[in-house]
């Protein structure tokens, strides 16, 4: 495409050519620095319209007038050179890579378009900041890469939610991730349901494969994909064969991963010494002690760390071949691939092994053919026994476990005991090692993505393409719990499968006139219809009480109750769309764009289900004008603007009508209703307006500044309403409210330093951005994450801060006493003495009785889980042969409720604690944030209150590479193009004063209003790997 | 040949099927609302979504029975499987007060659309099946109230009009956010009305026995019936305190006017798997293997000592001071084990034995309830130590009591006082574990005595008549959406 646009561009050139009577031919070759010739580059006699492109050796021919005096040669991706025209005939030139060009292309979808005349926000990533690096899903990867784009990975569990948004949240309710589309086919992502377990569907792909993401951004960008544009979009484009070049590249890592910081938990004899002192505390007996365990008459001293026990250095590594290659009528690129990705979690495993093929051919000059296709298989062992706030989760069973207890019995069997502890409270968890050894939940999973298209040229310009596309994915999920431990001694051993299916295809046609008229005109039009469809079914098996557990399978015969049945998975529906896309350009220097798509979709109601969604944007290339000549330092200069509307389809299942399901009333058969419907439900629509700076300064340094103002209006909620309407779920979707997210994004990419051995390069991007509800629903009610209703510290509430959080106001341990205190709505200070029961309230002033501290005590704290400023900063370094790459990601400006540690410091249970229980109050003068130890007094840890409420800026060590290459000589000699070696940090260090799990622990997942809630989600995972490049 | 490429595309192009093919999509696992009242089958099948709303796990099916229980003084939540409602310190953001208030307004809301819709769709039915119909709606209404305003608000007796905060009633059904619903709490004089009103409409429609049905038995023994309504009648009266009512009703049931119901012969005769349809049960909710409260919910996963055994009997039920009704030879002390491995210091009921299947049917009303609710009230009602009431005391003590035990006669006892305390102590022990004992001291004005805490330790303090925290907090995100027009309970 990219050769096929600058042949054409060339052509114009060469077309009108002036006609000249005195000429004289030069000659010469361009080369690449590393010596490879390059093929069409142009080579133009400045200041005319006189020019050639180069042979595929590099060598050139040109004509030239006698009085011609400058040659400018200039290739995709290179510095163009210029070379004075003396008396010789043959000039040879070295063209260097160019860090940006404004002549580079981009995917704007359905389309491309060179990056000058682009009149949106557009952020790329290129795929070598992707690959290469050990992370289970290349979205992880995304991190910090592009201004504006928050990639949140939930935990350092393989397969756990990865969180993307596009400038902050753009919904309440419904999903606020971007569409992603891979060579043009929409993929399926998020969260992949297994039973229990979580597996991210992006981790299907293979990062090595991946030429470069776009992120449409603003409603310019994203308008084309109307309905499905409100998030953004990524635009990812695989490799592709180039014409006349032939490359096999081996690219491969090995290491391992291990947590990064561990929350710190009381060994035993700390935890028995706190234990019991609640509980003297509280006038009761102790109750913790060190058991027999070897029946020997005598107490056993036992030190369990649970943590150790269960985590381990988990292997990782990565193996990918790559050829690629193409002759003038046909490209081609394959590629095999195995990633392996062991969590630290002992039992946890990713196996990914993935080919892929993309070839194009001309049939002839005005026919071509492509396909692009990907076939993998990934295979995942999760814990059977779940994670998180679950009994025997992670992490929160290895931080609640006994630890004076032990993990084996004498007798070598797992220990399933309580030791010497009584009189146990609240306590569940079983052995932590036996249930994730014991149990478990396996995914096995195929997947198949792939397009083919045809593209046919009917007049010179005008280009009719037609592609169809296919994302298949299948998923088998077998998971057991056993009966002799943890959550299947109940019933007896539990065994539970699930084989699910998933399927898109769609179909888009687009005709496209792309031509320059005249000196002045540059125009390029599209338009299109596209169909998708998508589907998905599953069928679920499960066995109770098994008889034979040496027999898994799931029978009459082997089980006491066996249960089956299949269903929808939640998708099936339908888009139809028509669009169009114009692209202006007057002399270069004025352009303008107008998008235009509607869509229909199946899931809304007959005459609600059109939605359209226009968008137009305008730019000035300042740089073309006489005036900005004297500031040479100016490469290329933009101003854009645009304004526009897109929708959001992340919207349910048939969210508007109103349906009954069968159910049943043990034996009898019901029928009732699952949806109470809205038949006035209609699209969410989000406009945008966005201005933006982008620039080239000093041929090397670019610049980009956006700021945007989003408005989402008639926002789809699923609105939690009153229980005394007696609907499912006590929600009705509906199109209330509305939402404002405004921002500045900058990107700066330059070299700081390019010298004769030594190079360093800087890529900078920031984001700042604001989201507030304006409007709830017509009551202007609070509203509350569907995921989590009980998590109500979190709200939209109009005129607040998207996620803003609602707490009671914690007001500090009292020195005198040692009883938490709090601030009642009014600024009163009042404590707590769970201890007197006839008067456990009084003000902390005068001691005097008073009531209680209640909901109707919550405040608006004006600090929400959005991070106000992030982004991250890539510097990379060459010396001689070695190279350094250090990327930083930051996030600033946001809270995190740690209701791990909430739940790590309860009074009111034998769980154990984290070592910070230590800190408790013991005598008058005390000053600590830990009340004095009093066995039930659950208020202060219960209470959602700011108590709980930290900071969670951070700043993160992200990566770390540092590679050598093999000098060239040496590599020829040993017929290699390349070599490289290098060793790898990935999540090296984080600062941040946060206390909790991580700063970016989610335990929602896909969220928007529940964002930054900590509640024992696994530790994130540190990576160490060394690897080798080599390219023949 | 170009030209043929051409005139294929056009005629694919401009094809307007596929726009059908994606657009026309009926969902396949689901049906339309319209439906549901279209045939005499489907409304029936409505109807009965009105117990699969009473069903749902965090309520009859289970949880609220639990809940009362372990409010009580015979419980100890030893798993803190109900988390702080055992010792009285719920928040007003309870998840456990939040599911029961969804639960119930959920039945509630079943109730009111079947209500509308058989009003709407009466030509399809005969003029018969639609009164019962309807009649069982009311009934389902009624029962989902009744627990509602129980746990929510403070019994009958703490003001002497019943003028005090009971519950939202609804009575409409809606289909849309319609502000309407946003109704205050009526009072607990009001509620207790429309309970009665309701449940005094479904006695005089509702069938004695459903025969045209596949398992007749199943459907009288989970369905409303007229005894299902007289019995819940006199309970509703004993808890208002109206006596002669509470006695009439339950005189119904005792001389079969809504059919034949005895004791088994055996304490455990009505529990565990085969023995839900005995002559003993008037109404339970059922489960099954497939539809039940889980392994986290159901009633034997939570009771059993062989299932998660969260809930132990507190040595205050066995011990013959603090329970002095409970003879050393009761044969219902052989429904009580001691508990295995880690437990085997706690006692545990086998009342409900299915851990497996978890399917045990949630007794809400058994035959002896009927009886004892009749004997007290006759016992209240009458001057002297009425005969009768001692006759029906003794029916339900004498299957239990020790065979070397005499029955009483009126002269067991010294005055009124002491037959009414013996009744009630009898009613403690025959109903142990059922979701009566706290709501039974509460309405008459009793104190929680010899509570122990979760850890099985501490003794709580005496938790007396009209404490605050008695009842539930209104869920927290109710009294939020409603913008405070629901009122809050004092001291939430």
């Amino acid at each position: 495409m990219r050769k096929l646009l600058m042949s054409l561009w060339c052509s114009l050139l060469l077309l009108s050519g002036d006609l000249i009577a005195q000429t004289r031919t030069l000659t010469g070759k361009v080369i690449d620095d590393n010596g490879k010739p390059l093929a069409n580059a142009s080579v133009i006699v400045k200041g005319t319209r006189v020019g050639t492109i180069t042979n595929t050796d590099g060598s050139y021919s040109l004509n030239v007038p006698v009085g011609a005096k400058t040659l400018v040669i200039s290739s995709i991706d290179m510095q163009p050179e210029e070379i004075q025209i003396g008396g010789l005939t043959v000039y040879n030139l070295v063209l260097r890579p160019q860090e940006v060009s404004m002549d580079e292309v981009v995917v704007v979808g359905y389309n491309t378009i060179a990056r000058r005349s682009l009149t949106g926000s557009v952020s790329k990533v290129s795929g070598e900041a992707l690959s290469n690096k050990p992370v289970a899903s290349f979205d992880q990867a995304l991190t910090g890469k592009a201004a504006g784009v928050l990639v949140n990975t939930s935990s350092g569990l393989v397969g756990d939610d990865v969180i993307i948004r596009v400038r902050g949240g753009a919904s309440v309710s419904m999903g606020g991730y971007p569409l992603i589309v891979l060579d043009g086919v929409p993929v399926t992502q998020g969260n992949q349901h297994e039973i229990y377990g979580k597996f991210n569907a992006l981790a299907e792909l293979n990062p090595s494969d991946i030429e470069n993401i776009e992120v449409l951004k603003d409603a310019s960008a994203a308008a084309i994909y109307g309905s499905r544009g409100s998030a953004g979009v990524l635009l990812i484009t695989t490799k592709k064969g180039k014409a006349g070049t032939t490359s096999l590249n081996y690219d491969n890592y090995i290491g391992f991963n291990e947590p990064t910081r561990q929350l710190q938990v009381l060994n035993a004899p700390d935890y028995m010494a706190t234990i019991n002192k609640l509980k003297s505390n509280a006038g009761l007996p102790a109750s913790a002690f060190y058991g027999d365990i070897d029946n020997d008459g005598k107490a056993d001293t036992i030190n369990t760390n649970w943590q150790d026990e269960l985590f381990h250095k988990g292997l990782v590594q990565n193996h990918n071949v790559a050829i690629s290659g193409g002759s003038a009528s046909s490209t081609y690129f394959a590629s095999l691939n195995y990633n392996e990705n062991q969590g630290y979690l002992k039992p946890t495993l990713q196996k990914r092994g993935s080919a892929r093929l993309n070839m194009t051919s001309k049939v002839t000059d005005w026919l071509q053919f492509g396909v692009n296709t990907q076939y993998s298989r990934t295979r995942m062992n999760n814990l059977g026994s779940g994670v998180g706030t679950a009994f025997s989760g992670v992490p929160s069973a290895p931080l609640t476990a006994l630890p004076n207890i032990p993990v084996y019995s004498p007798d070598g069997n797992y220990y399933t005991g309580l030791g010497g502890n009584k009189n146990l409270s609240g306590y569940f968890t079983p052995n932590p090692v036996a249930v994730t050894q014991m149990n478990y939940e396996d995914r096995d999973a195929h997947r198949f993505i792939g397009s083919a298209f045809g593209e046919l040229q009917l007049i010179k310009g005008l280009k009719l393409k037609s592609q169809v596309n296919v994302d298949y994915s299948s998923a088998y999920i077998d998971a057991y719990w056993n009966k002799d431990i943890g959550d299947g001694a109940g019933p007896g051993g539990v065994r539970q499968t699930n084989y699910n299916e998933k399927n898109t295809w769609s179909w888009f046609n687009t005709l496209n006139y792309n031509r320059q008229i005249g000196a002045d005109h540059e125009l390029n039009v599209l338009a299109g219809t596209e169909y998708t469809r998508r589907t998905a079914k599953f069928s679920y098996n499960s066995g109770y009480g098994i008889f034979n557990p040496d027999l898994l399978i799931i029978n009459t015969a082997n089980y006491q109750d066996v249960l089956a049945y299949d269903g929808i998975d939640g998708i099936d529906d339908g888009l139809a769309s028509y669009f169009g896309w114009v692209n202006y350009g007057f002399r270069k220097k004025y352009l303008a764009t107008f998008n235009f798509r509607t869509d229909a979709d199946s899931r809304f109601g007959k005459d609600k289900r059109w939605g359209y969604f226009p968008s137009g944007s305008v730019a000035w290339r300042v740089t073309e004008e006489d005036f900005m000549r004297p500031y040479v330092f100016v490469n290329d200069l933009k101003l854009r603007a645009s304004y526009g509307v897109t929708g959001n389809s992340n919207i349910g299942y048939f969210p508007a009508l109103s349906t009954i399901e069968p159910d049943t009333y043990a034996d009898i058969p019901v029928l009732s209703l699952t949806n109470p419907g809205n038949s006035a439900l209609g699209w969410e629509r989000h406009v945008q307006f966005d201005a933006g700076i982008d620039a080239l300064l000093w041929k090397n340094t670019s610049f980009t500044l956006d700021y945007y103002n989003r408005k989402t209006l008639d926002l789809i909620l699923r609105n939690p309403v009153l229980a005394t309407l007696g609907f499912p779920d006590n929600t009705i979707t509906e199109n209330v409210g509305e939402l404002q997210s405004r921002g500045i994004e900058l990107s700066v990419a330059t070299p700081v330093w390019h010298g004769r051995n030594f190079a360093w390069d800087i890529n900078f991007n920031m984001a700042w951005n604001k989201t507030k509800v304006i409007a709830t629903n017509l009551f202007g009610d609070d509203l509350y994450d569907n995921n989590d209703p009980n998590a109500t510290y979190s709200i939209a509430r109009p005129g607040q801060p998207l996620g803003v959080f609602y707490l009671i106001r914690w007001a500090g341990v009292n020195p005198l006493n040692g009883l938490p205190t709090f601030w009642d709505v009014n600024g009163n200070q009042k404590q707590f003495d769970k201890a007197n029961a006839a008067m456990p309230w009084t003000l902390v002033a005068d001691g005097s009785k008073t009531s209680g501290i209640t909901a109707s005590d919550r405040v608006l704290t004006n600090k929400s889980p959005y991070p106000k400023l992030y982004g991250g900063i890539s510097q990379t370094f060459k010396y001689l042969g070695f190279d350094a790459s250090v990327d930083l990601q930051y996030a600033l400006g946001f809270y995190i409720y740690n209701q791990t540690r909430a739940n790590l410091m309860a009074f009111d249970n034998s769980k154990n604690k984290l070592v910070d229980i230590q800190h408790a109050w013991t005598k008058a003068g005390d000053n600590t944030d830990v009340p004095r130890l009093y066995w039930s007094d659950n208020f202060w840890t219960k209470n959602a209150s700011t108590r709980w409420l930290e900071k969670g800026d951070f700043l993160r060590v992200r990566n770390v590479q540092i590679g050598y290459t093999i000098p060239r000589a040496i590599s020829e000699r040993i017929k290699v193009n390349r070599l490289r070696f290098y060793v790898q940090g990935s999540n090296l260090y984080t600062f941040t004063g946060y206390t909790g799990i991580d700063p970016e622990a989610n335990y929602v997942g896909e969220t928007n209003i529940g964002l930054g809630i900590d509640k024992f989600r696994p530790y994130f995972s540190r990576t160490y790997t060394m690897g080798v490049n080599l390219g023949l | 040949m170009r030209y043929i490429v051409y005139s294929l595309l056009v005629i694919v192009l401009v094809d307007s099927s596929c726009q059908k093919k994606v657009l026309d999509i009926k969902p396949k696992d689901i049906l339309y609302n319209d439906l549901a009242f279209s045939t005499p089958e489907k409304i029936e099948a409505a109807t009965i979504a009105g117990y699969d709303g009473l069903q749902n796990y965090q309520f009859l099916a289970g949880r609220a029975l639990l809940y009362v229980d372990a409010m009580g003084e015979d419980i100890i939540d030893r798993g803190q499987t109900t988390g702080d409602i055992n010792h009285f310190g719920q928040l007003s953001n309870s998840a456990f007060a939040a599911s029961v208030w969804s639960a119930g307004y959920d039945a509630i809301g079943r109730a009111n659309r079947t209500l509308s819709g058989i009003m709407d769709n009466s030509d399809k039915l005969n003029p018969t099946k639609a009164k019962e119909l309807i009649a069982e709606c009311k009934f389902v209404r009624a029962v989902a109230n009744f627990y509602l305003v129980n746990f929510y608000a403070q019994p009958y007796g703490f003001t002497l009009d019943a003028s005090h905060p009971g519950i939202p009633l609804i009575t409409v059904s809606y289909t849309s956010n319609d502000p309407d619903a946003n109704k205050p709490r009526a009072s607990v004089g009001a509620v207790y009305t429309a309970i009665i009103d309701d449940l005094t409409a479904a006695l005089a429609d509702l069938p004695v026995s459903y025969p045209n049905v596949t398992d007749t038995v199943y459907n009288n023994k989970t369905r409303g019936t007229k005894a299902a309504a007289a019995s819940f009648l006199s309970r509703v009266y004993l808890y208002k305190g109206d006596y002669s009512n509470a006695k009439k009703y339950a005189l119904d049931v005792i001389n079969g006017m809504y059919g034949t119901f005895a004791l088994n012969s055996t304490v455990d005769g009505a529990f565990g798997p085969t023995h839900y349809m005995t002559k003993e049960t008037i109404w339970s909710i059922p489960n099954n293997s497939n539809d039940n409260p889980s392994t986290n919910y159901s009633l034997p996963q939570n009771y059993n000592a062989l299932g998660r055994a969260d809930l132990a009997v507190s040595p205050t039920f066995l011990d013959t001071v603090t329970n002095r009704y409970f003879g050393k030879g009761d044969k219902r002390r052989s429904m009580i084990v001691t508990g295995v491995g880690t437990y085997s210091t706690l006692s545990f009921t086998t009342k409900y034995p299915d851990i497996n299947s978890r399917a045990d049917w949630a007794p809400i009303i058994r035959y002896p309830e009927v009886l004892l609710t009749y004997a007290e009230a006759q016992a209240r009602t009458a001057t002297g130590i009425d005969g009768d009431a001692v006759a029906k005391l003794n029916v339900v003590r004498d299957r239990a009591k020790a065979d070397t035990t005499l029955s009483y006669t009126v002269n067991s006892f010294y005055n009124n006082d002491s037959l009414i305390a013996a009744i009630l102590g009898e009613r403690r022990i025959e109903l142990a574990f059922e979701g009566h004992r706290f709501w039974d001291l509460m309405r008459i004005k009793a104190t929680v005595t010899n509570k122990y805490d979760s850890d099985g330790q501490k003794k709580l303090s005496d938790q007396p008549f009209g404490a605050q925290k008695n009842i539930f907090p209104i869920p927290q995100l109710e009294v939020d959406k409603s913008k405070k027009v629901l009122a809050q309970n004092e001291g939430y």
